[in-house]
């Protein structure tokens, strides 16, 4: 008897390792603490590159904003860069290229990089250039008459952006940080590139040792989904909670 | 109050926009108590002239002085007089993200110009002066126009200046709304507040004005009381533009 593996077949639900065949079933029964791990380990990449681009992309989108031109230029140069370069690039250039550099050319020994560092770095920048766009742009979205009120007032300019720009910014920022938060958090199985052990990586692995690549692909597939939805449900939550209506 | 105390003179003021000369040679004097309307054409400077007295348009050359200070460049002493130096803009600009009562809070508690209590306090009392002592709770996009505007108002007497800077506080409201905003603003005059408005409301700048100047193409071509504005215009364009407006 041939082996056929069809999500399909009648045997798919009940089939297993002993009549050479694997379902789903098998798969999640087998890898799927292995799977699930991964995916923590995903989100836990994705974190912590969100956590370092939201505060990169909130410097570097003031800084693009304010009156300073050395402040202006040097946002245009790194949101350019980071935007020029693809993002495989960008991680092999961090995990292999930075440490060779540190201890080959400038001869500091002991350089190395985890390939979480690595990976948390490049998306932080990656993600961050992005922030910056999306921050500038939500700022200069707010009617400048805003701030002029809040300086009218007296208030000083760090505080107008504080207590009246920011917040309305950030308001009509959300979506299209939602998107890029999405974006960031599948972004993060490019870094399987440099071995991070995240959950493209985990499951090429799975493939490897079962060659069951469909139904391993789908159970993937399945998992990213369910995360991006859980996501933008808690957007849309978000979103709905900061209307400014009197409640 | 001494109406013959100087509250701003204004020495040559200058202010171009690269190439465009928006004001090219403005003096003026602001007394205390004073209601001075400012009329014209649109473009005419006017409210670059307003602009530059709070320093929200950073002048190109001139002299101002505020209480005999001369303004300096100095961000903190710019600061300082934007508290006493009460300003109210034709779009309003109450901060959306804030319902009207932080609004009128922010900036005296922000600066800590008084406690949390002693601004809520003031911040009602300021509300139920301009008529909108229930409205303490609702959102900016919850209010009319002429709402939103004397809001603006009440914003900028809680922080208790003694100059009020009036940017065409009328230009953007529908017309039915005008009158509230405009007896907010004559009542204002009334218990003596100095008061430099920008305006095309002729009737209120002749009930109200203590005196009206009449600006074209960046320079004060006439100056007088209402009556010898309105009644006698010396300058032909003065006549000219009041022949289009009356």
């Amino acid at each position: 008897m041939s082996r056929t593996f069809s999500l399909f077949s009648p045997d798919f639900r009940f089939s297993g390792f002993r009549k050479g065949r694997i379902s789903v079933i098998d798969i999640l029964s087998r890898y799927g603490t292995l799977l699930l791990t991964a995916m923590g380990q995903t989100l836990l990449l994705a974190l912590y590159g969100l956590f370092f681009a939201c505060i990169i992309g909130l410097i570097v989108g003031i800084m693009s904003v304010v009156k300073n031109r050395f402040c202006r230029g040097f946002a245009l140069v790194f949101v350019n860069l980071i935007r020029g370069i693809p993002m495989i690039v960008l991680a092999y250039f961090i995990f292999f290229g930075v440490p060779y550099f540190c201890n080959m050319i400038l001869k500091i020994g002991g350089v190395t990089l985890t390939a979480l560092e690595a990976g948390s770095i490049c998306l932080a920048l990656n993600c961050g250039a992005y922030m910056a766009e999306i921050i500038r742009a939500g700022i200069q979205s707010v009617d400048v008459g805003q701030m002029e009120a809040a300086r009218s007032l007296g208030l000083p300019y760090w505080r107008s952006m504080h207590r009246v720009v920011l917040p309305q910014a950030i308001r009509t920022m959300i979506p299209s940080i939602i998107n890029q938060f999405i974006i960031t958090l599948k972004d993060t199985s490019i870094l399987s590139v440099i071995g991070f052990p995240e959950l493209v990586n985990t499951a090429k692995n799975v493939v490897a040792n079962t060659f069951m690549s469909f139904q391993t692909w789908g159970i993937v597939a399945i998992m990213y989904l369910i995360v991006i939805l859980l996501l933008q449900w808690a957007a849309k939550a978000l979103e709905r909670r900061l209307k400014y209506e009197s409640r | 109050m001494n109406p013959d105390k100087v509250k701003i003179r204004v020495e040559h003021l200058k202010k171009d926009f690269g190439q465009l000369t928006v004001l090219k040679d403005v003096s003026a004097e602001i007394h205390e108590g004073e209601v001075v309307v400012i009329i014209g054409p649109s473009g005419s400077g006017k409210s670059t002239f307003l602009r530059c007295l709070n320093r929200l348009e950073e002048a190109s050359g001139g002299k101002i002085t505020v209480d005999d200070i001369e303004l300096s460049d100095s961000q903190k002493e710019i600061n300082r007089l934007r508290e006493r130096v009460g300003m109210v803009f034709q779009h309003f600009n109450l901060f959306n993200n804030m319902n009207v009562l932080r609004n009128l809070m922010l900036a005296p508690v922000d600066l800590k110009k008084c406690s949390k209590a002693e601004a809520r306090e003031r911040a009602e009392k300021m509300l139920e002066r301009v008529g909108l002592k229930e409205k303490a709770k609702a959102y900016p996009r919850e209010l009319s126009g002429g709402q939103k505007q004397r809001v603006a108002i009440a914003r900028a007497l809680c922080m208790k200046p003694d100059i009020m800077l009036f940017d065409e506080p009328t230009s953007a409201l529908d017309p039915e709304m005008v009158g509230e905003v405009l007896e907010v603003m004559k009542e204002l005059a009334r218990e003596g507040m100095t008061m430099v408005v920008v305006t095309h409301e002729m009737g209120f700048a002749r009930e109200v004005a203590d005196r009206v100047l009449f600006m074209d193409e960046g320079l004060i071509l006439e100056e007088g009381t209402p009556e010898e504005i309105f009644r006698h215009p010396a300058n032909p364009r003065t006549r000219d533009f009041l022949e289009k407006v009356l």
